[in-house]
This record gives C-alpha cells, sequence and structure tokens, in this order.
C-alpha cells in the first residue's frame, strides 16, 4: 500500500501554486506570466492590469477556497459518518441553498448579497432540520448517526420538490437566472466575496483539524468510540454541524459545485493519508487544486461561452464511480 | 475494580428485561469471568458499562464512582472495554490505531508524546502484535485484528480492562497467550472481566466466574463451584458431563452426544 | 391541401390577394413548423402568443378580432384590453381554447411544438412562425395579410417600414461604422449573434455588432471576451446600463470604462415588428447622432 511521504506535501502545495498561476495567466486574453506579476504590480497596460486584479485573481483565489472547503467538508464527514460515499451535499446543502437561491430570484431581488445570504440561510435551516429529523429516527436518546444521512436525504428531495414548484410558474427570466446559479460558478468573484468567504474557511477548516483526532476515534464505531471517552452522538452532531457550515459557505459563495467534496477525500487516502488531521488538510489542498483547474477549464474550452463550473465537476463522477466498481469488484 | 449492583437493563420494545438484577464485583488483582448461554444478559452489562444501554434500576461503579457520574473521559480512563465487534470504515495503520488507546490521555490538542509512544509500543509487545504495526487494517486476518484490538485497549492502561469474547477468531496458540496475558494483568494488580461463552478456558484462568442465565446470575463463584454438571446441564440444556484432568488442573465441561430423534 | 416551401406559399399567397377581394378558395400553405395552414375565410377571433404578429396585426387593423394576447404584448395601448392570456412559450392550452379562436398565432420553438399539436388536435387552425429575421417580418406580415385578406394593406405596412429602413441604411452606409455590444442579460452575460433581427438593426443604423460571427440569434460570452473585443459603444436596457456601471469588474472593458453606455427602449426595440423603422431611426441616432435628418 501507498505510504505518504514528508515531501508530497510540497508536491501539493506546489501543484496548487502551479496551476494558479497558469489559470492567472490564461483567459479569453492571454497574459504573459511575466505581464501577470507587473500587473500584480500595478504595472502595465491598464486593461491588463484589470483583468489580472479585479477578474482572475478573485475569481482564482474563490475558486481555490471554495475547492478547499468543500475538501475539508467532505473528508470530515466522511470519516465521522463511517461512510465513504458521504459528501457535504448529500446532508441537505445543496437543496436548502437552491430553495434560498430560487425564493429569491422569483421574488425578484437581483442585489448581489441578497442571493449569497439567501442561499447560506436556506442552507443552514436545511441542516438543521435534517438534524432534527434524524433525533425523530433516533432510538431513545441515542440517535444513529446513520440516520443523519437518511434525513439529509430527505431534506433534499423535498427542496428539490419545492425547487420544482417554484421555478414550474416562473418566468423565463427567473429560470434562468436560478438555473446558472444552481450549476455553480466562480465568475462573480470579488474581493469582498473572497474575504468573507477566506474568513469562514479557517474558522471551520480550522475547527475541523482541531477535531480531527476525535473523528480519529470516530471513524472507529459507536462502541469503541465510547470506550475511548468519546460520545459518538455528541462528537458526530458537532462535525457534521461544522462540516456542514463550511459547505454552505462554499454553496454561498459559487452556487452548487458538486463531487469535490466526495471524489477529494478518496484522492488523499489513495495518497496514503489514513489520520484526520493531515487528511482534511490534504483534502483542502487537493480540493483547492481541483477545483482551480476546473475553473479554468470552464473559461478556455468552449470560448467565448464559459460553461459553468459545476459542470465540468460533475464530469468528476462518472472516472471517480467506476473506479469504485472497479475496486469492489 | 469494577462493581455491578442490582442492575437492571431493558431495551424498548422488548418483553422483558436483558438483564433483570444483577450484582457482583470484578476485583483488582483478579480475572473475572461473565459466562452464560447466547442472550443471557452479558454484552447488555458491558454496554450499560460504557452508558449506552438503558438502566432501568440499579448502577455500574468503576473504583468506587457510578459510571453515570463520570464524564465519557473519565471513564475511559478507568477502564478499557474491547468491544466484541469492531469494524472500521477506513483502513488505518496498525501502529497509529493503537495510539488511539492514548485518546483519553492526550491534552487539549491530542498530540502524543515520547511517553506516550512508549506506551504504545510496549502495547504492541504485550499483545504480540509489534510485527503488525506497519500494516493496515484492513490487511489483517481476523485473530490478528483481534489482537490488535486488545493492544489498543492495552494502550489505555487503565486499572480496569473489559473484554467481550476477545478470543473468537484466534488459534490455540494465540488463544492461550492471550489469556495468559489476561492473567498476569490481573495478577499485577488490574481488574480483570472477561466476557466468555467458552467455559473451559474460562474456567482454567479466572479467579471468578459469574454465570448468567435469561438476565439472572444462575451461579458464581470460583470454577469449582460452578462446574457443576446438572446446574449447567440445566442452564444450557444440553447433557454435559465434567471431567478433571490433574494435567490441566481445572474442571472442563465436556457435552455429551445426543442423537436427534427424527 | 398540399404542403410548400415558404417561398412558394409567399407567391401562392401573393397570387390569391391578386384575384382581388373575391371569395378565395381553401387553399392550404405551410408555416414554421411545416404543418398544414388553411387560408379561407378571414378568421374573426385570433390568438396571438407573440408580442411581434399582435403589433402586426393591429397595424393591419386587426386588433378588434383579437380575443388572446400574451402578457408581454403591450404595444399599442389598446392591446392592453385584449385579455391575456399567460406566456408565449409553452402557453396554458386550455386558456387559449377557452376563448373559442379560429386561429391560433405561435413562435415557432421546439417548446411549442406539443401546444401546437394540440391546438390542431382540437381542430382550430394554428400558425407557427419563427419571427427572428427582418425578412421573417416581411413575409409574416405577408402571411398574415393574405389570411386576412387583405394583402393591399400588408404590401403597404411592409414598403412603409422598408422604406424607412432603406432610408436610415443609406444615411449611415458612408460613415465610419462603430463596433457595437449589445447587452441583453446580464447572469450570465448574453449578447446578439448573427441570427437576430437585432444584429441587423444595428447594421442598418451603421454600427457593427462586435459579436457578428456567432451564428446563432443569441450567445453567452464572458467578460474578458468582450475587453478583447473592445467595442467602441455598449448598448443596453436601462437595468441592464446600471448593473454594468455597479459592477467594478466591467471596467475592464473599454467602453464601460468610459461610460460609452448608450440605454435602448427594449419595448422599442425587442421584437422584428411594424416598429422596425423606428428602432433603426432610434439606434441611428445614438451611433451617430444628427446623420438622419
Amino acid at each position: 500500500m501507498t505510504r505518504f511521504r514528508g515531501w508530497y506535501w510540497l508536491l501539493l502545495v506546489a501543484a496548487l501554486f502551479a496551476i494558479a498561476a497558469i489559470a492567472v495567466a490564461r483567459g479569453a486574453v492571454s497574459v504573459p506570466l511575466s505581464a501577470v506579476f507587473e500587473a500584480l504590480r500595478g504595472r502595465g497596460d491598464p486593461t491588463v492590469i484589470a483583468i489580472v486584479r479585479d477578474l482572475r485573481l478573485p475569481r482564482v483565489m474563490l475558486g481555490a477556497l471554495v475547492g478547499a472547503g468543500l475538501g475539508a467538508s467532505g473528508a470530515a464527514l466522511q470519516g465521522s459518518l463511517r461512510n465513504p460515499l458521504a459528501e457535504p451535499y448529500l446532508l441537505g446543502v445543496s437543496g436548502g441553498a437552491a430553495v434560498g437561491a430560487v425564493i429569491v430570484f422569483a421574488l425578484g431581488f437581483t442585489a448581489d448579497f441578497a442571493v449569497t445570504l439567501a442561499a447560506f440561510v436556506g442552507s443552514v435551516a436545511a441542516v438543521l432540520v435534517a438534524l432534527a429529523v434524524s433525533r425523530v429516527g433516533a432510538r431513545g436518546a441515542r440517535a444513529d448517526l446513520r440516520t443523519l444521512l437518511v434525513a439529509g436525504v430527505i431534506v433534499g428531495a423535498f427542496a428539490n420538490a419545492a425547487i420544482m414548484v417554484a421555478l414550474a410558474s416562473a418566468e423565463p427570466n427567473t429560470i434562468r437566472g436560478a438555473l446558472f446559479w444552481m450549476m455553480g460558478s466562480a465568475a462573480d468573484a470579488n474581493w469582498p466575496r473572497v474575504g468573507w468567504l477566506a474568513v469562514s474557511i479557517v474558522v471551520a477548516g480550522g475547527a475541523l483539524i482541531y477535531w480531527a483526532r476525535e473523528i480519529d476515534v470516530l471513524s472507529l464505531g459507536e462502541e469503541t468510540a465510547a470506550s475511548l471517552g468519546v460520545n459518538a452522538e455528541r462528537s458526530g452532531r458537532r462535525v457534521f454541524l461544522i462540516a456542514a457550515l463550511l459547505a454552505a459557505a462554499t454553496v454561498a459563495a459559487a452556487g452548487l459545485v458538486g463531487f469535490v467534496g466526495l471524489v477529494v477525500p478518496h484522492i488523499a487516502r489513495r495518497m496514503g493519508l489514513r489520520a484526520h488531521r493531515p487528511l482534511v488538510l490534504a483534502a483542502a489542498l487537493i480540493g483547492a487544486t481541483l477545483v482551480v483547474a476546473a475553473d479554468l477549464a470552464a473559461r478556455t474550452v468552449a470560448p467565448p461561452t464559459e460553461l459553468p463550473l459545476g459542470a465540468i465537476t460533475a464530469l468528476l463522477g462518472v472516472p471517480f464511480f467506476l473506479a469504485q466498481l472497479r475496486r469492489s469488484a | 475494580m469494577i462493581t455491578v449492583s442490582d442492575l437492571v437493563v431493558s431495551y424498548p420494545s422488548a418483553p422483558k428485561n436483558a438483564v433483570d438484577g444483577v450484582s457482583f464485583v470484578a476485583a483488582s488483582g483478579k480475572l473475572t469471568a461473565l459466562a452464560g448461554p447466547n442472550g443471557s444478559g452479558k454484552s447488555s452489562i458491558v454496554r450499560a458499562l460504557l452508558g449506552r444501554a438503558d438502566v432501568v434500576r440499579g448502577s455500574v461503579s468503576v473504583t468506587g464512582n457510578d459510571v453515570r457520574t463520570l464524564s465519557l473521559t473519565e471513564l475511559a480512563r478507568r477502564v478499557a472495554v474491547v468491544p466484541q465487534r469492531e469494524e472500521a470504515a477506513f483502513p488505518t495503520r496498525v501502529s497509529e490505531y493503537v495510539a488511539l488507546g492514548r485518546y483519553p490521555h492526550l491534552g487539549l490538542w491530542r498530540a502524543a508524546s515520547k511517553a506516550d509512544d512508549a506506551v504504545v509500543s510496549d502495547a504492541l509487545e504485550q499483545a504480540g502484535v509489534t510485527t503488525l504495526a506497519a500494516r493496515d487494517t484492513d490487511a489483517l486476518s481476523g485473530g490478528e485484528w483481534q489482537r490488535v484490538r486488545i493492544a489498543r485497549a492495552l494502550a489505555q492502561k487503565a486499572p480496569a480492562l473489559v473484554l467481550d469474547e476477545p478470543t473468537t477468531f484466534l488459534d490455540v496458540a494465540h488463544e492461550m497467550a492471550i489469556f495468559e496475558l489476561l492473567s498476569s494483568l490481573a495478577r499485577s494488580g488490574l481488574a480483570v472481566l472477561l466476557v466468555s461463552h467458552q467455559l473451559n478456558l474460562v474456567a482454567r484462568f479466572a479467579d471468578t466466574i459469574v454465570l448468567l442465565n435469561d438476565g439472572k446470575i444462575a451461579i458464581s463463584g470460583t470454577p469449582r463451584d460452578v462446574m457443576k454438571a446438572d446446574r449447567l446441564e440445566s442452564i444450557y440444556g444440553w447433557p454435559v458431563v465434567i471431567t478433571h484432568d490433574p494435567a490441566v488442573g481445572a474442571p472442563a465441561l465436556v457435552p455429551l452426544r445426543r442423537p436427534l430423534t427424527l | 391541401m398540399f404542403l410548400s416551401r415558404r417561398s412558394t406559399c409567399i407567391a401562392l399567397a401573393l397570387a390569391i390577394s391578386g384575384c382581388g377581394e373575391s371569395r378565395a378558395p381553401s387553399l392550404a400553405a405551410s408555416d414554421d413548423f411545416g404543418d398544414p395552414v388553411r387560408i379561407g375565410p378571414p378568421p374573426t377571433r385570433i390568438v396571438s402568443l407573440n408580442p411581434a404578429t399582435t403589433e402586426i396585426l393591429f397595424t393591419l387593423g386587426a386588433g378588434t378580432r383579437l380575443v388572446g394576447r400574451t402578457k408581454y404584448d403591450l404595444w399599442p395601448d389598446s392591446a392592453k384590453l385584449i385579455p391575456q392570456l399567460g406566456d408565449g412559450i409553452q402557453p396554458n392550452v386550455e386558456a387559449v381554447l377557452a376563448s373559442h379562436p379560429d386561429l391560433v398565432i405561435l413562435y415557432a420553438s421546439q417548446d411549442n411544438r406539443p401546444a401546437a399539436t394540440r391546438f390542431r388536435a382540437a381542430g382550430v387552425n394554428t400558425l407557427s412562425l419563427k419571427v427572428d429575421h427582418i425578412s421573417d417580418f416581411r413575409r409574416t406580415v405577408l402571411l398574415l395579410g393574405a389570411i386576412l385578406n387583405d394583402s393591399a394593406r400588408a404590401k403597404l405596412v411592409i414598403d412603409s417600414v422598408y422604406r424607412t429602413l432603406d432610408s436610415v441604411r443609406t444615411a449611415t452606409a458612408k460613415l465610419t461604422r462603430p463596433s457595437v455590444f449589445w447587452h441583453i442579460w446580464d447572469a450570465p452575460v448574453i449578447t446578439i449573434g448573427a441570427g437576430s433581427f437585432m444584429n441587423e438593426l444595428v447594421d442598418i443604423a451603421g454600427g457593427k455588432n462586435v459579436y457578428a460571427d456567432i451564428k446563432g440569434p443569441s450567445a453567452q460570452v464572458s467578460l474578458e471576451d468582450i475587453s478583447r473585443r473592445n467595442p467602441d459603444f455598449i448598448l443596453a436596457g436601462p437595468i441592464g446600463k446600471s448593473e454594468i456601471q455597479s459592477d467594478s469588474r466591467w471596467r475592464i472593458v473599454g467602453a464601460a470604462r468610459d461610460n460609452k453606455i448608450f440605454v435602448v427602449d427594449t419595448l422599442l426595440v425587442a421584437r422584428p415588428s411594424v416598429r422596425l423603422g423606428e428602432a433603426a431611426v432610434s439606434l441611428a441616432n445614438l451611433l451617430h447622432p444628427g446623420a438622419l435628418r
């Protein structure tokens, strides 16, 4: 089996920086790397400076933060829920966010922060409902963590129904706007958005890394966890909530970017990582790299159209599930 | 030591209590065995110890404290439990898995110290799995996995040790080795509580056997007191004889053949 | 009944109209779905599910025959008095049938095929028309004129519009053409391509659409690409203009940075209809002020 070497960390960080550099340099207007550095320092053609500083750099950073958040969230959830197919979107986050966004579109509020706020509130509400529903399915005071996944699926199904009803009688412009948002995009990146997303990722991600040792214990099962002093339900719910908030922040910032939270932890594990502290961190790095690459592809594959980010990442799903199938066969 | 006092445990939607008024003591420095037919309530007592079963009446205490008054971490420092079944969702390295036994003792940031590492190596050696340290847990045989789990409990270095069917998959050599280990641990001062349905092994190593039937204590005492053919026959519902081989030094239960009536 | 190609259909319509006001025999033509259309006695209860055809019908004097329109058909003012039956794409078939029309006019998009089939199945004369190019406008007016048995008026309408268009074209022909970006929608950014009559309008008004190389009627484009094509002017509706001005990322486009954004009246220019002439004039006044006298 693979063993994770120390220098793999350098590899991961280098890969992220390399793809980020390429992403800032490439686009409809090709900017050579030297010009990129000049532009960062505020020198050169004002259009190029504006493109690099106001368009590409925030966009690359947003993509990296979204990928990092989703990767870390997925790694934490898979470990604490003891399920290799768990991913942040399964727990109601995506459904709730989409309902919030669609309502805003349908009501005609086009202000930038309106959709972001509504998406975040929607996903938090959905997560809390999922937690409440899981308690209903619990025996006595001990909620089986597996019911959390089922509860999330239930909430997601309800959200889908609500979205369909809302869009059925909506204006074509509303539908177009809502669909475009739901397909995920880093195009709305601006510095304030990057700012609050960065704060959320650092705070929630930091919390996950702090509790990563507890996730190690959780992943052994409820009885073993209890014998090591960890209350599986309370601890599991805590990790669930933080991971869900992390994912909600990414959805609020960039819409639905699927499969990243599912696939990235597996990549990290294939590289030889087991303990959750390094695993969550590596998943964040790999996730960031992946989303920046996907966004680059979205921008450059079919000019002048920009493909939705979620469409590119959804393509990840195919090889992933094929690989899973081969491994289980 | 572990004290079980008039314990009554029930599960929701079960017709009768799983444990119906059981009292016994697993003293320090002794190996105590909980035995009995399937479904007699042995594992329920272990679950009640961990706070994972509904205690209707009575209590379980460890080193004088009712487990319900202790936080799970404090409990984990006082008693190490090896549950009957454990399936890890993801593979871990054996050394890292055993190192998790130190978790209840680690500080805020949960970083291990050199002293912790030493305890882990000792535990690996005691359980006889040092050669497996670099392997992944999903690459172990059933018996190897069981010994690794025992190593984890040993790494906890708690004054009490509870094991639920710890030798199911082990061959003779490994089984005997584990029992010798448990026996020596008991002699060194730990309170060892062993749940096992293998009466013969238990009869050779345990200081006290508590035999349960239908949630109540049927017999308890030294192996000699408990291994009586007529009592065991009525409890297990199968004809048996008790033999005494001087080389073995302990009574052994031998089930008789009973041809099936067609 | 026979199916024929569009040009033959027009020839037939003209031939019929040339026969005068006598009772025309029921002859079939075909619409843009390839379905047969009966041209017989003029319809008296028309539902028009397309802003362009509604405007054309009013101009042809058939406003009184309209019993239904879409909620977007707002010109002329008297159109607002006609009951609105909802959307033109995937219309409410029951609501339309409840007005007992003898002619239903649909926009020929794929979304409307099921509706067209249902109208036909109910025995209602259905006309599905694609009205995307200025030439589509011409043929629509002729066809509607034939159906209303008033081809003379149809010709007058067409001639008047084309006269205006030609005069604008001539006035701007010799002038330097500024490049233009037409902002239709903001998230995502959508503009017009060669397949749209708006592209033709820009051309007539003496401008050049920077996305004329796109074949379809519209395209989704990125800010960077717009910046690369560097249009001289931006055309946008009032909401579009404020969206551009409030978004700092548009500063990478020179025309946005220098505030060279012209506001267009979307009601006027958004459909290829009887006010095409006015539309072209208004655009030419923006791009070449003073060129028209």
